[in-house]
């Protein structure tokens, strides 16, 4: 500070000698001071200008992660920051993209780092900002997805504006965020700010990946950078995620080849096309069935081997599973009915369990989101998309003629179970398909219609398995997964956030969105337009939170009372919310709402055209439930 | 699994719907609609009981298990559906529920919709 630029004294007028200027700051035009002008000539120096402020060489140390955006709200505690965004780092990677909520900005780096495959920043006010972002924080940490997280403080008290300042400052800004980020650090100078944001990227994008957090100092980024060529921006050199141990690699191989039903479940597994194809390759050397549980895109809904629908059948009779960084393992072999807590064994007491993940080195103890203890028969440590080729090669290698000949012999039923499982789909889907409110399974119907002749198209985030079930997809990027923690007010930014990453791609992206988790931040709907980015996004408007009426009828059957009272709290009735005026209002493309569904599809072709033009657009459909 | 077995039981009542229709008490389906859209069966189950996705609601018309397994499955269900007490559904009032899932017409074939076929 001694160098350096208060901003205190820039805006009360406050004295300050020329040699505690510095060379840093340069002469400028000069400001009237608040105690008038024979004042100001007495106590004011000349007005000054910080040549070089810290938050330019922050924004150097960003722009060396190759961070193409920031989402951010704006906030007085990182306005140096913001402004060398847009100024000096001519608002080009990053840029600065304008959110209207913490929540929005954070859920967008999620969708963003699922889609782009690398992680884009956030920035927020170190109190207000990143409470609002906390459940986000929480999505992307339980879903493992790395996020740049930048916050604005004034950690020197000295220095800080009576009033409001104060409530914005903090002494740990990470504090409300650790047990659910991956690492964070406040800087206390430009050298520790550089070396920290090269380690938390590092960090953050290293399977098990996460979100991290850096605070910014707001006296660091707007005092002037003194000693510049001391200053070093540290390489950047990514780490390389760990191989399972290749011994233990080779007893999971013996295991699977002995396996008459073997299966394999895939959560978090895949990082890429690359992790997709290696899967496919394991599987078809087993002739093992898959169940994608959907984390990530893990398997073609088109191979005769995916058999996700089938799930719970497959894992019953299985000798022995192979599990892919499961988030919930216990659940795929146990079951607990609810209200009434009983326990269920869904597979067979002997199945020989196999487990590749590397989430046990990043388990804290607040949050539960590690799941149920569940012991395996070969725990492998080690990332699975990386540790897939070398379990391949053990099979193929390690496979005796028997094996080989046992193994081709299983794919015309499983071929055959494929086709079924399809059929049972598409018999399920024309159940009520003339209905009102229009059924999800015909919504998802018209919508694929639609889009089915783009080369490449993401369907952002649905929780509609309609989608998956009746849609051919075969690449990573159609399917970006789930929102981890379950907080509802994920799904739109994070669709947003996804449309980013596939229009710098061009990859056509739509989501299925749900009303009441739209109205947690409608707001994005205006970041979309604002930054003109294509998305088309079709309303599953059931008008309620639907999986919360059941819950109200199982309390009040459990404690015998009426179940017709379930509506209340429950529903997003009297009055509808009209999504079209809404999404209309906030500078899209909207139809709606639409209850007839021969209306469906020539309302979604004609937003679908819109999108194409490369704005946003959104069709409310009105639903049934589920 | 629940599911499964639904639907396993709704393929074996389908040859005898006839019969069922004869052994369920007389019911009305106009105030069943109405009792099966106060009591929000349609949140899992849908509004024709089509079922929902992600099997979080079996299907239950057309061709609706029997009216016994009906009838047992609401007041002592098994899982996790909730049970519809005599004390608040009155048994005319499910004989109408019933009444209402018979009277629901068959949806059309998979293969005369434009559904998606890979």
């Amino acid at each position: 500070m001694a160098n350096g630029f208060d901003r205190r004294s820039f805006l009360k007028g406050a004295a300050l000698t020329a040699a505690a200027i510095g060379t840093q700051l340069v002469q400028a035009a000069p400001v009237r001071a608040e105690g008038g002008e024979e004042d100001s000539k007495a106590a004011a120096p000349k007005d000054k200008v910080v040549k070089r402020p810290g938050s330019d060489f922050m924004v150097d140390v960003i722009k060396a992660t190759g961070i193409e955006y920031i989402a951010s709200n704006p906030g007085s505690s990182f306005r140096s920051l913001h402004e060398s965004i847009v100024n000096y780092g001519g608002n080009k990677k990053p840029e600065f993209l304008t959110c209207m909520h913490e929540e929005s900005s954070v859920a967008m780096c999620h969708g963003y780092a699922k889609a782009a495959g690398k992680p884009m920043g956030m920035l927020a006010h170190g109190t207000v900002g990143l409470q609002h972002a906390t459940m986000a924080v929480y999505n992307a940490w339980c879903d493992r997805v790395p996020i740049m997280m930048f916050a604005g403080n004034f950690l020197d008290a000295d220095k800080r504006r009576p009033g409001v300042e104060w409530y914005h400052c903090v002494q740990d800004p990470a504090a409300i965020h650790r047990d659910f980020t991956k690492w964070d650090d406040q800087p206390v100078s430009l050298q520790h700010f550089a070396e920290s944001v090269m380690r938390a990227y590092k960090i953050a994008t290293l399977p098990p990946m996460g979100p991290v957090l850096i605070t910014a100092d707001g006296d660091l980024a707007e005092e002037a950078v003194h000693d510049e060529k001391r200053l070093k921006i540290p390489k950047l050199t990514m780490s390389i995620p760990s191989q399972g141990d290749s011994a233990a690699v080779a007893e999971a191989a013996k295991l699977l080849l002995a396996a008459e039903h073997p299966v394999i479940l895939a959560d978090r597994a895949s990082r890429s096309q690359e992790g997709m194809t290696r899967l496919v390759e394991l599987a078809e050397a087993l002739n093992a069935p898959v169940c994608d549980i959907g984390g990530r895109m893990n398997f073609p809904t088109t191979h005769y081997l995916n058999r996700t629908d089938d799930k719970r059948a497959l894992v019953q009779e299985a000798d022995v599973v192979l599990m892919l960084e499961v988030a919930d393992p216990w659940g795929q072999f146990n079951s607990i009915s609810d209200p009434h807590h009983e326990y269920r064994r869904l597979a067979k007491a002997d199945v020989k369990i196999i487990h590749i993940s590397v989430a046990e080195s990043l388990t804290k103890s607040n949050y539960q989101d590690m799941q149920r203890f569940m012991p395996v028969d070969l725990a492998i440590f080690g990332d699975a998309q990386t540790t897939l080729p070398a379990l391949t090669e053990r099979v193929k290698s390690g496979m005796s003629s028997n094996q080989r000949v046992a193994i081709g012999d299983r794919v015309k039923k499983l071929q055959t179970d494929y086709r079924r499982m399809k059929e049972r789909a598409r018999a399920a889907a024309a159940v009520g398909w003339d209905v009102t409110p229009v059924s999800t399974a015909r919504l998802s119907t018209h919508l694929w219609n639609v889009v089915k002749n783009e080369e490449k198209w993401c369907m952002a985030v649905s929780g509609m398995q309609w989608n998956k079930n009746l849609w051919p997809a075969k690449e990573y990027y159609n399917f970006i997964g789930s929102s981890g923690g379950s907080g509802v007010g994920y799904g739109a930014p994070a669709a947003v956030g996804a449309a980013l990453a596939n229009r710098d791609k061009g990859i056509f992206t739509m989501t299925i969105q749900n009303d009441g988790d739209l109205m947690y931040g409608p707001g994005v709907l205006w970041t979309a337009a604002h930054h003109k980015i294509p998305i088309l996004i079709v309303m599953h408007n059931n008008r309620a939170y639907h999986q919360e009426v059941m819950h109200l009828q199982k309390m009040a059957g459990l404690h015998n009372r009426t179940m017709d009272r379930a509506a209340i709290g429950t529903t997003i009735e009297n009055p509808n919310i009209d999504f079209a005026k809404l999404a209309s209002s906030l500078g899209l493309v909207s139809e709606g709402p639409i209850t007839d569904p021969a209306k469906v599809e020539p309302a979604i072709q004609r937003a679908y055209a819109a999108v194409k033009r490369g704005e946003p657009a959104l069709v409310d459909v009105v639903t049934q439930g589920r | 699994m629940r599911l499964k077995i639904l639907i396993l039981m709704l393929l074996c009542a389908a040859p005898v719907l006839a019969q069922e229709k004869d052994k369920a008490p007389a019911g009305s389906a106009e105030n069943g609609h109405k009792v099966y859209m106060k009591y929000m069966c349609y949140t899992c189950h849908g509004t024709v009981g089509q079922g929902a996705d992600r099997g979080t609601g079996p299907k239950l018309a057309p061709t609706p298990v029997s009216f016994a397994t009906f009838q047992a499955q609401l007041r002592t269900p098994r899982q996790d559906m909730p049970p519809y007490r005599k004390e608040f559904v009155s048994d005319q009032e499910l004989a109408d529920m019933y009444a209402y899932l018979l009277s629901i017409k068959p949806s059309p074939a998979a293969k005369d919709l434009p559904l998606p076929n890979f």
